[in-house]
């Protein structure tokens, strides 16, 4: 163990602040195209914090960098991907900045240990070749300490818990539904108990019975430890259950930021107002109508709000200036002009 | 049996799987028989459990696969008997596939309008770079898009919603008469789903298309689809018309089911996974 490593451990004051502060974050997409350069900017600009003991979530429009934002902190940074400005800081690796910059040692240890990824569409990082159960010994074994039966106890435990029968262990990849390889990777994300679980829709392909055991695990299993996650999901539904504190993402910037309930009922931006409103349910038949107006482009985002040329409360100034984020109320931030307004109108 | 377009006759899939030691037989779908009827297109749902055997299915009617027992017929023809290129090539550009995730579908490093060119050269039969590229165009056409909008451009460049609906595009351009979507909106978010099942549904009644939507979101199920059928554990338990059977399930596991949907919360009510 290098020393600096044993330095975090000896360090209990790190354990206090955010598990994560991200600060004027920008992380985008060079493409070099036929001699044209091109930047995709999916991350411009996000300054937010994770606390110790919460479920953060993160929702908004397809493609608006919720993705970029999550793979950016947990340093799964590959070309085309930069991370061009800000700064990412975690408690368990004070005198660092971001897992990207750290010393490859350093990074290795802390991941899964301390920090988990479940990537989105995370059906295809298992190993081909190798049969599920060889994976939980590459990830987890070494970090549990536990002698062969007692690690595969645990396996199986841990695998009832997303209701998975210990048999997957014996199964290659490809011999398992969508959904249960989606619950592979988020048993293997949690098994080690990491102060910090980032999931990127993790739930997408599970059916609502399982989906609903396997929110309830990420929830006990933050409770047991006292520890953070970073939850991502386009589903409401799911964050209106599961999230403690809930950020909106528009084209690349964090529209608005408030604990969850708040949120649903007090958004104050136009974009979070039409998440809420649009949301479907069974039994309703009025046909949903999808945002008017096209989503914006990251390579050329529209000038000022980047939500103006869709947003029935517009003004002329929202055309050319950007709104910062404001403070509305206890943890509430908003990024909107018209946000006074927004609130009253019906 | 005039006038089936799909009919699938006790299906049976039983897969092996594990080592020489530990061999274990899954029983992925057991019995399942349904059938779309040609004259009267329609959207047939799939909805149930992980891993009760819905993608199974998708590729035994993509004859991706043979199932172990049982025969699947299209247009009357029994696919086990398909025979050479010339059926096979028919039968691919009559039956289209839909995935997941279209971001996994495309090449990055491919322009998309590539694509479209492929397909409508070897399936629809279009000659000659303006009869291609007027091909293409009516397909995007029919998804809301234009092959302007789309000329020139990579997958990244497009949003997952637009990506998904050229994906659906292509699989129009071979002028099929039926689409086999598996999960096809659940990696997009609650407004461009709409879209796209507001193109199913046009795609139903403007060109006659009939599409099997396999999915776990009972909500936009309910919205679309003609007839559903639930699954659990390899078996249909519960089918009939959707809205009947969403609207009232009568099966325990369909019950189940449909309580699990997490609706957002009434004002003041407790979330179910509150710290
Ligand atoms: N490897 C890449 N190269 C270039 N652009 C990319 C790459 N990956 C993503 N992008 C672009 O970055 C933008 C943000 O994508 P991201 O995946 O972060 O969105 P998202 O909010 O997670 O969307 P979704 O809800 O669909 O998952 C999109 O415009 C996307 O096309
Ligand atoms: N190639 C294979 N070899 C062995 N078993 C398989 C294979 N493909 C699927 N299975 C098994 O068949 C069952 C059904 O899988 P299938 O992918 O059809 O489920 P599904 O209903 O699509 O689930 P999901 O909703 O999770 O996508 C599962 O138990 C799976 O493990
Ligand atoms: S700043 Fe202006 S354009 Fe942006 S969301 Fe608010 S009102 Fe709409
Ligand atoms: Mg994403
Ligand atoms: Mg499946």
């Amino acid at each position: 163990m290098s020393a600096a490593m044993q330095n975090f451990a000896a360090r209990p004051e790190a354990a206090e602040g955010p598990v994560v502060a991200v600060r004027d974050l920008r992380a985008w997409y060079r493409l070099r195209l036929f001699g044209v350069d091109r930047e995709v900017k999916a991350v411009d600009g996000i300054t937010f914090e994770v606390r110790r003991d919460e479920i953060y979530g993160l929702a908004g429009e397809s493609s608006s960098g919720k993705s970029t934002l999550v793979k950016t902190i947990a340093g799964a940074i590959k070309p085309p991907l930069e991370i061009v400005d800000g700064e990412i800081k975690f408690s368990f690796m004070p005198g660092t900045k971001g897992l990207s910059r750290a010393p490859p040692e350093i990074a290795a240890r802390v991941r899964w240990r301390h920090l988990s990824y479940v990537m989105q569409g995370s059906m295809s990082v298992l190993n081909p070749v190798r049969r599920v159960g060889a994976s939980f010994v590459d990830f987890a074994a070494r970090h549990m300490g536990l002698d062969k039966a007692g690690f595969e106890a645990a396996v199986i435990a841990h695998l009832a818990r997303v209701n998975l029968p210990g048999s997957v262990l014996m199964a290659y990849p490809h011999e398992l539904s969508g959904g249960m390889r989606q619950r592979v990777a988020i048993a293997l994300a949690t098994i080690c108990r990491p102060d910090f679980v980032i999931a990127d829709e993790p739930t997408t392909a599970l059916d609502v019975v399982v989906q609903k055991d396997v929110l309830g695990m990420f929830r006990s299993i933050q409770r047991e430890m006292g520890s953070s996650v970073l939850f991502v999901t386009h589903d409401m539904g799911v964050h209106a259950h599961l999230t403690d504190r809930l950020g909106i993402m528009y084209a690349g910037r964090l529209v608005e930021e408030a604990r969850t309930p708040d949120l649903f009922a007090r958004p104050r931006h136009p974009y979070t107002r039409h998440l809420i409103h649009s949301l479907p349910s069974i039994g309703d038949d009025k046909p949903r109508i999808g945002l008017e107006g096209s989503p914006p482009s990251l390579a050329s985002p529209p000038s000022g709000c980047r939500f103006h040329p869709r947003c029935a409360f517009a003004a002329e100034r929202c055309r050319v200036e950007v709104p910062p984020m404001e403070s509305v109320g206890p943890d509430h931030r908003v990024a909107c002009f018209e946000k006074d307004r927004v609130e009253v109108t019906p | 049996m005039i006038g089936a377009l799909l009919e699938l006759d006790r299906v049976s899939m039983t897969y092996t799987r594990g080592g020489l030691l530990s061999r274990t037989r899954v029983e992925a779908v057991i019995d399942v028989s349904f059938r779309l009827e040609a004259a009267k297109p329609e959207i047939f749902s799939i909805i149930g459990e992980s891993g009760s055997g819905k993608s199974t299915l998708a590729r035994i009617v993509l004859a991706l696969q043979a199932p172990t027992q049982g025969a699947v017929r299209f247009k009357g023809k029994d696919l086990a008997q398909m025979r050479g290129d010339v059926e096979r090539h028919a039968f691919m550009a009559a039956v289209q596939p839909v995935f997941q995730n279209p971001f996994e579908v495309f090449n990055p490093l491919k322009r998309l309008d590539r694509y479209l060119y492929a397909t409508c050269k070897r399936f629809a039969g279009a000659q000659g770079e303006t009869a291609v590229q007027a091909a293409a165009d009516t397909a995007l056409r029919q998804v809301g898009l234009s092959l302007a909008e789309v000329r020139g451009r990579y997958p990244h460049e497009l949003s997952g919603g637009q990506l998904q609906r050229v994906a659906i595009a292509r699989a129009l351009a071979s002028g099929p008469s039926l689409l086999i979507a598996d999960e096809p909106v659940s990696m997009v978010d609650a407004s461009l789903r709409a879209s796209i099942v507001n193109l199913f549904r046009k795609l139903r009644d403007e060109l006659g298309l009939s599409i099997v939507y396999i999915t776990h979101d009972l909500a936009t199920a309910y919205s679309i689809s003609d007839r559903i059928i639930i699954m659990q554990k390899g078996r249909v338990v519960e089918s009939g018309a959707a809205r009947t059977v969403l609207a009232n399930p009568q099966h325990p596991y369909s019950k189940t089911l449909k309580d699990a949907v997490l609706e957002p919360l009434a004002p003041g009510a407790r979330p179910l996974f509150a710290r």
